[in-house]
């Protein structure tokens, strides 16, 4: 049964001007009213109500830092929230992004172990999807090489073949649908659309308003920490591009 | 507790991947390689071995040496992890970021890294010891078993504090290093604590808890005899605060971790 539930969450960073306190400057504040490097409140998330049921696919669309990789994370439990409650039932994987957990000097296979572990897998697991792994890469004889002298494009096949061969009950996506070279693209595609098939719940987050229309039936459209609208996917995006393009007119 | 020891068991396979990591990291392109952690506590032994009798002609020379490895071999172990520990979460901070996990496993993964180091340097100590002294009592180098565990939880634990205070405090790490170059002339590694019977700095010594540790750790390999239980006790009893303290940061701490970062 996957299920997510948000009710009222909000989630506010406090952020310094200049980086971390120092000794000093605590002890400065302790003595003195006013500091040199005040915070700054960032309501990244403001009372946010959500219901994602079984069987959702849902896109989330917005401007740039509108909120939507951070309600993921939220969703993920990087994130606790500051204000509500957040309930999540069923294993979550996410697809945040696809490099993290690489080690450079390292061969292809050694870091399909690494990234394997990562995302929670044993080596017996990891031992059975190999195989499968380096055959969607099509890297062939390159996995025997430091990862470091792959290029930019090989990182990517690697990554989005490692992080992809999960079996997923909640998915939750961060804009990784564009990746590779041509061939790839259709191949990725291919995967996302099976992973999708067979996971349970997927909330994702894309700029790619061709992708989602195919791939979600809901949306919800996030504008500066909340939630604008959210209903059928169609909707959200003909609300969200029109809001774009009178915008545009305006500024013209 | 056990719940949450059970969280960090889940993970084995991750955290013990970034330890595997750390180490082929550190001696990455270098000839040697895994040499090196030989290397360093065996040069560290000759150089000694060389330069004490010469300044301490009056001393036992086969005792005090071992004592001073065995000393100089924990006091690198604790101090290598407190001050690593104090980096530990902004050196997994891109896992952070991204991967929900128990807090606990980036302080953990520093505690191993010292622990293989500690315990290549302890052979070293321990073949050096039953050189010198023509002898070697098997049952009581088992007593290490123990103590080991003991000192590995005692800096697991100080690795969490660290950890934790560096990201609320950026100043701990520098705060640290010069502590522990003043707990360095508190703690007897390298003067025996009978050198110093009666004064003040003998009586200041008894209470700090490296002393503990290092008896623990010297009594089977110089004296070749297992510490006493109430050795063991005393070191129980200040490992179990040092995890609490752990603990207890951990609980109110962790969530918040991620926003200071």
């Amino acid at each position: 049964m996957a299920r997510i539930r948000l009710e009222n969450v909000s989630l506010t960073f406090k952020v310094r001007q200049q980086g971390r306190i120092t000794l000093k400057e605590f002890l400065v504040r302790q003595m003195f009213r006013r500091s040199v490097n005040p915070f700054l409140k960032v309501r990244a998330l403001q009372d946010v109500s959500l219901e994602f049921k079984e069987g959702e696919r849902v896109g989330i669309i917005g401007h740039n830092g509108a909120g939507k990789s951070t309600l993921l994370k939220l969703l993920a439990g990087v994130y606790p929230p500051s204000k509500g409650t957040l309930t999540v039932e069923g294993k979550i994987s996410s697809l945040f992004e696809l490099a993290l957990g690489f080690e450079h000097d390292a061969s292809g296979w050694e870091n399909i172990f690494y990234r394997g572990y990562l995302q929670g897998e044993t080596p017996k697991s990891v031992r059975a999807k190999m195989q499968g792994i380096a055959d969607f890469s099509e890297l062939g004889d390159f996995l025997n090489m430091p990862v470091r002298y792959y290029s930019a494009g090989m990182l990517v096949r690697l990554a989005f073949s490692i992080a992809t061969a999960i079996d997923p009950e909640i998915l939750l996506v961060d804009e990784v649908l564009g990746a590779g070279d041509m061939a790839f693209q259709a191949k990725a595609r291919q995967r996302m659309c099976e992973m999708m098939s067979k996971a349970r719940l997927i909330v994702m987050v894309s700029h790619d308003m061709d992708a989602l229309e195919k791939l979600c039936e809901s949306g919800i459209w996030m504008d500066h920490g909340q939630v604008r609208r959210q209903g059928p996917i169609h909707e959200v995006i003909a609300a969200y591009t029109n809001s774009v393009q009178a915008g545009q007119n305006r500024a013209a | 507790m056990g719940k949450y020891l059970q969280t960090v068991w889940q993970c084995r396979y991750f955290w013990l991947s970034l330890v595997r990591m750390d180490l082929r990291t550190r001696y990455r392109r270098s000839i040697l390689g895994m040499g090196w952690s030989l290397l360093h506590p065996i040069s560290m032994t000759a150089i000694i071995c060389i330069v004490f009798p010469r300044f301490f002609k009056s001393v036992n020379i086969h005792e005090y040496i071992p004592f001073v490895l065995a000393g100089l071999a924990c006091w690198n172990y604790i101090t290598f992890v407190a001050l690593q520990g104090c980096q530990c979460f902004y050196q997994g901070e891109m896992y952070i970021r991204q991967f929900p996990a128990p807090m606990a496993i980036f302080p953990l993964r520093t505690a191993l890294g010292g622990t293989i180091h500690f315990l290549i340097a302890l052979c070293v100590v321990v073949v050096v010891a039953s050189f010198l002294k023509q002898s070697i009592n098997i049952l009581a180098l088992a007593s290490l078993i123990p103590s080991i565990l003991l000192l590995f939880v005692f800096v697991w634990s100080l690795a969490v504090i660290a950890g934790f205070s560096n990201v609320f405090f950026n100043d701990t790490q520098h705060l640290t290093e010069i502590g522990f170059q003043i707990l360095f002339y508190a703690t007897p590694i390298i003067y025996g604590v009978e050198m110093l019977a009666g004064s003040r700095l003998g009586r200041v010594i008894q209470f700090n808890p490296i002393y503990v540790f290092l008896k623990l750790i010297r009594e089977p390999i110089i004296h070749q005899q297992a510490p006493t239980a109430a050795t063991f006790a005393w070191a129980a009893g200040t490992v179990l605060l040092f995890a609490a303290l752990a603990g207890f940061i951990l609980a109110k701490l962790q969530r918040k971790l991620i926003f200071k970062l």
